[in-house]
């Protein structure tokens, strides 16, 4: 289908996707397939048996003969009969089961691969995607896609089966009968091909209307501790309400889609009926037909009838899996810009830890104006650099090009004289220890979340890098010490704890370059100074590149850069910065004035 | 209080399975029961008017089609048909109030689910992760809809219908009923046995996509902390264990359900055998009888087809049961900090704060705080320091009543803050909290939080006034710049001034910046200094900074150690005092005159 559709920008249509992500369980599918055409061929034979019991031992004209001469044959036909019906019982269970196999095959499949491509993708796609979004689609999409390998497939496999043997059954039977019945045909897939054409669009919408939801309701969430600083428990529950309104509506509105159709094909499934007893009362009138081949039409025109009224139900689902599986697909498929280099160098050692920015410039993709403008500056291994500036400077989107979150616009990054487009992301990374601004720890124990970098650390380890942070006195006191498990986001912890967990965790991977963006702004003072002494003795080389705002913590830097309007103006050591007279010791001026 | 939640742990269900639950949702269905009365007969009337048909068609053939008579056949066929067509509008209809009943049941619980989410304090918030909250209130809420519509209605006429078989039935040989309903012990032990097994099971794959929920969204979050740290293989394996737990509890729960219906399928068939068995080799062999077997084993086998049916839907039931009952447990989930029955609106605040004897604990035995008393007058600035982790931040906290205290009161203008409704103290006051969230949205909607009817004109002085007006005019579309998600194009710097001006335009009668400005430089700050004291002016403030600079000028300095005031008095008394402010403030100024 996807084919034709020249919208289509991925390699494969929905369903040769489907049958990618079957590797490995296609044989079982293809089984399960044909188990569910077998199951129901069982299904239209044993009413025959039960049929035959009673014709042969019951009611038929020998029937007391029958029986009493051949009790035996009795016990067979019975023992048959329900021998068919627990072999079909057990092909139903096994097939089904088959069918859920398969289903969740692939969805670990699709939902591992699609985990794993979301979090190598870059800042562009998170500042994209929303979380909401992103969750709708690994949860509520991929469910679509399962159903579909569960369920509609199993249901399109039934519905052919069916109507198929019993047609052919008619066919063979009566083929004037038949034709007259499957005249039904035409209309009813005319029917449903325009009832596609309209819900199509409508389960994009309702899909839409979800994920939105789904990103309103995960903002309130997360956001719940401003909603309650400002009362604002009412203007959320509106806002909330309005899509969930909306959500219902287009709900409605997708159901009421199908109703307008329902009757058409329910009456086109019960049009079987009246035209058997039309056509095949006139023939039975003119004696075109034996009563006996008329009972044999009317007990299995159900295997006609009620694959039709199914058929709506298996369209919807089917563009409901349409709708999901292309927003499934367009994650599936995408690629982040930045990526290893083909001809990347291989660096598996230790880096040595220089960084050098060469003529740089960069600009977020969706700004008026640059960020950085011709930014140059060299860190020697070992070295210690402190960027300062104004809120907003660009000192942040500074340190970010380093482990390469965003690409320069231009000029060039060097770490151990390499351009770093050409290191491997993940040796590069590797080398760097960033604590961020925006502390985020997870929802674990303290200690797995300094251990984060490197679980293989030991518990020694991690409380040593505790107190290299200063974090191993309040960490100590927590009711579970370092198996206290702190909430997402860090709830329960002081913006200082954060701040100092989140120190300790870029310890911990022993990076070359660690890179310190204003992470003790919420520390006090004293605790403060205790970091810096611990900072000065690490026990691995370590160039380190902080950012700060206050002069206790640069002043003894090897280079000072001070940053205005993303270019940097003043660059130097304390002494030589102070005597310069210019921003630097204003800076300073106006800290000692405190 | 509980340990906390992560990923890594189910939660525990509390409650045992309990038909209480049912009966609970009865509270959404009541609103619709008018029209599901409706639907119900419109649903029996089509089921009858259908049923009329195969009455017409046996007509027609031991009438019409021995006799010829094509004009009887014909006439037939249009009752038929017109039976037909009834029974069509009928369902129709039904389906289309369904329809609106089930949308309106499951915005109805959404809507109060997320109703109830917005009252539960702070803790519930803390103690999961909140992918596990996003995922009852979005897909949970998805699953339940059908099970409490539709589902009751097809409950109800199939228990119908079954009651007239059962009485047919018995009407026409007692005996053979009782061997048709023999089966129906075998039946409920299988019943019983398996809903024990399913409803385990589903409980199981609930609390594993709760996990799988839960980890997903923090890795979404989190990207940029997975990318720094390399930890890209090592979560793809902790994210296909969980999704694996998922795999394999849907397995085991689909494994039982699944069973369902072959299992019901085979009693039957094992019954109508027996029928058959029973009836033709014990009882003697006179002809009434055999046509008694014949009825008696026709409605066998309609006995055993609502009886799949029920099984069918109670297997829908059980598998939903495990959602409703995560629903519910969560609109259970205690509102402990809530308006007391008799709460009265705060009038318009002057400010003054008063502590009396306050004691509170976040966690029973650990106290944070221990008698804790003081009082501000209105208008006055107090300042808050002390170590991090003393309990700054929970006073100011407990200003806004986003905890109860376990003993002692806290006074505003002489009125304990227990007894006035949430809203009217909490919109008089101003929070400034160290962690700045900002919405998705533009730059003016998030300062408009703070006042939803604010215009342009008092936003941009707000803006203004704590010196983010120039960024913000440097922005991309201004004022109209949406910010991604959490801001996340907004320096942390700029967050804070954002947030500081959302703060500023809900004018507050009582401010309190915990941290507000740690991100902000020196410089910035200074120029911010000159709004904050507009700001400050004729209003109560508390203020928690690291930065002394920005608490000397303070009217009170509470230095706080040890769960309690150690230290009380402006800047010049504690400096005389000599003490722990003392300590700090001159180390920070050491720190300065290194240089």
């Amino acid at each position: 289908m996807g084919k034709r559709d020249k919208k289509w920008k991925y390699p494969r249509t929905r369903l040769q996707w489907l049958w990618d992500n079957m590797e490995g369980h296609r044989f079982i599918y293809v089984l399960a397939m044909l188990g569910t055409v077998v199951y129901n061929m069982l299904q239209l034979t044993v009413p025959y048996f039960s049929g035959k019991i009673v014709d042969n031992f019951l009611t038929g004209e020998n029937a007391s003969q029958n029986l009493t001469e051949h009790p035996d044959l009795f016990i067979q036909n019975l023992a048959l009969m329900v021998g068919l019906t627990i072999f079909r019982c057990i092909i139903v269970y096994v097939d089904c089961m088959a069918y859920e196999y398969v289903s969740q095959a692939v969805l670990f499949r699709v939902r591992n691969y699609l985990y794993d491509k979301i979090q190598r993708q870059d800042m562009k796609f998170y500042s994209t995607y929303r979380t909401g979004d992103l969750m709708t689609r690994v949860t509520g999409d991929l469910d679509a896609v399962r159903h579909m390998v569960a369920w509609v497939v199993r249901m399109v496999m039934e519905a052919v089966a069916l109507v198929s043997f019993t047609s052919i059954y008619f066919i063979i039977m009566d083929w004037k009968l038949a034709f007259n019945l499957l005249i039904v045909a035409p209309l009813i897939f005319f029917i449903i091909y325009v009832f596609k054409l309209l819900v199509a669009p409508m389960h994009a919408l309702l899909r839409e209307k979800l994920a939105n939801m789904n990103t309103i309701a995960q903002e309130n969430i997360a956001g719940n501790r401003v909603v309650k600083a400002f009362a604002r428990e009412d203007h959320e529950i509106e806002k909330f309400d309005d899509c969930n309104t909306d959500y219902r509506d287009t709900n409605k509105k997708t159901a009421g889609v199908w109703l307008r159709f329902f009757p058409f094909v329910e009456t086109l499934a019960n049009l079987l009926s009246v035209i058997l007893l039309l056509v095949g009362g006139t023939f039975l009138i003119r004696g075109d037909m034996s009563m006996g081949e008329y009972v044999a039409f009317s007990g299995l025109i159900w295997a006609i009838a009620n694959p039709m009224r199914q058929l709506g139900n298996v369209m919807n689902e089917f563009q409901r899996f349409s709708a999901a599986s292309a927003k499934v697909m367009e994650i599936y498929y995408s690629e982040p810009e930045i990526v290893d280099a083909k001809d990347a160098v291989d660096k598996p050692d230790r880096f040595k830890g220089e960084v050098e920015f060469k003529d740089v410039s960069f600009q977020y993709a969706d700004a008026k104006l640059p960020v950085l403008e011709h930014i140059s500056f060299t860190a020697k291994p070992g070295q210690t650099i402190a960027i300062m500036g104004e809120t907003g400077c660009g000192k942040t989107s500074l340190i970010h090009l380093i482990p390469r979150f965003y690409e320069p616009t231009e000029g060039e990054i060097l770490v151990d004289g390499v351009n770093i487009n050409k290191l491997k992301l993940n040796q590069l990374r590797k080398n760097i220890g960033l604590a961020t601004q925006d502390v985020l720890l997870y929802s674990d124990t303290i200690d797995g979340n300094i251990a984060y970098g490197d679980s293989n650390i030991s518990k020694d380890e991690v409380v040593r890098f505790a107190k290299y942070s200063a974090a191993s006195d309040f960490i100590a006191k927590m009711p579970e010490g370092y198996e206290t498990i702190v909430g997402e986001r860090g709830v329960g912890l002081s913006g200082g704890q954060k701040q100092r967990i989140s120190l300790a965790r870029a310890l911990a991977v022993r990076p070359s370059i660690l890179i310190l963006d204003d992470t003790t702004s919420a520390v006090d003072l004293e605790t403060e100074k205790e970091i810096q002494e611990s900072l000065r003795h690490l026990d691995f080389p370590c160039t380190k590149i902080i950012i700060a705002q206050r002069i206790s913590t640069t002043k003894d830097a090897d280079q000072i850069l001070i940053m205005q309007h993303g270019e940097i103006t003043e660059r130097g050591t304390h002494e030589e910065l102070i005597k310069k007279g210019g921003y630097y010791a204003e800076l300073v001026k106006l800290q000692a004035g405190a | 209080m509980a340990r906390r939640n992560t990923y890594k742990e189910d939660e525990i269900l509390e409650e045992p399975f309990d038909i209480r639950h049912l009966l609970r949702a009865w509270v959404y269905i009541r609103k619709h029961a008018g029209k599901m009365v409706l639907a119900l007969i419109l649903s029996a009337l089509g089921g009858a008017a259908a049923l009329v048909s195969p009455m017409i068609v046996q007509k027609a053939l031991d009438v019409a089609v021995p006799n010829g008579d094509m004009a009887m056949l014909y006439r037939l066929v249009v009752y038929v048909a017109a039976f037909f067509v009834v029974s069509v509008i009928f369902t129709t209809i039904r389906s289309y109030i369904m329809i609106n009943v089930s949308q309106d049941i499951i915005y109805q619980i959404r809507a109060d689910l997320f109703k109830h989410l917005q009252k539960l304090p702070f803790q519930y918030y803390d103690d999961r992760p909140q992918g596990k909250i996003l995922v009852r209130v979005v897909n949970y809420v998805n699953s339940v809809s059908d099970m409490l519509s539709n589902g009751l209605i097809n409950v109800i006429l199939e228990i119908i219908n079954l009651i007239f078989i059962v009485v047919f039935m018995f009407a026409v040989d007692v005996k053979l009923s009782l061997v048709v309903m023999a089966g129906v012990p075998f039946l409920m032990v299988f019943m019983f046995w398996i809903k024990n097994k399913q409803r385990k099971a589903w409980q199981a794959v609930s609390n594993k996509n709760s996990n799988l929920n839960a980890y997903l969204q923090e890795n979404i979050v989190g990207a940029r902390i997975t990318q720094i740290f390399a930890r890209e293989e090592e979560n793809a394996e902790i994210f296909k264990t969980l999704s694996g737990n998922c795999r394999k509890t849907w397995m085991t729960a689909v494994g039982y359900s699944t069973l369902v219906w072959p299992g019901i399928d085979t009693i039957s068939v094992l019954v109508r055998a027996s029928i058959f068995l029973f009836g033709l080799l014990i009882f003697s062999q006179g002809s009434e009888t055999l046509g008694t077997i014949v009825a008696i084993s026709s409605y066998a086998s309609r006995f055993w087809q609502p009886i799949m049916n029920l099984g069918n839907i109670f297997n829908g039931f059980i598998n939903n049961m495990a959602y409703l009952e995560r629903i519910f447990e969560t609109m259970d989930e205690p509102v402990t900090v809530d308006d007391a029955p008799d709460a009265v609106e705060m009038e318009k605040v002057k400010g003054e704060v008063t502590f009396e004897n306050v004691s509170f604990s976040y966690e029973k035995g650990k106290e944070i705080l221990h008698n804790v008393s003081f009082s501000v007058k209105p208008g006055e600035s107090v300042a808050l320091v002390g170590p991090t982790g003393a309990g700054k931040s929970t006073i100011v906290s407990l200003i806004s009543r986003f905890y109860n205290v376990d003993s002692g009161r806290i006074l505003i203008d002489g009125q304990d803050i227990s007894k006035v409704t949430l809203k009217s103290l909490r919109s008089q006051m101003g929070i400034m909290l160290q962690d700045s969230f900002i919405f998705s949205g533009t730059i003016e909607d998030n300062i408009r939080y703070g006042k939803l009817d604010a215009t342009e004109a008092e936003i941009r002085r707000a803006s203004k006034t704590v010196c983010a007006h120039p960024f913000i005019k440097g922005m991309r579309d201004g004022y109209r710049t949406e910010v991604k998600e959490r801001g996340a194009l907004l320096s942390q710097g700029q967050k804070q001034l954002i947030s500081f001006a959302r703060t500023l335009l809900s004018d507050p009668a009582i401010l309190v910046l915990d941290e507000a400005t740690s991100s902000i430089d020196v410089q910035t700050e200074k120029a911010l200094q000159q709004g904050l004291d507009a700001m400050l002016a004729g209003r109560t403030s508390f203020i928690i900074a690291h930065r002394l600079s920005t608490i000397t000028r303070c009217d009170k300095i509470m230095y706080i150690n040890e769960g309690g005031i150690t230290e009380c008095g402006s800047h010049e008394e504690l400096m005389a005092k000599k003490g722990d402010y003392y300590h700090l403030y001159t180390a920070q100024m050491e720190g300065l005159e290194v240089s």
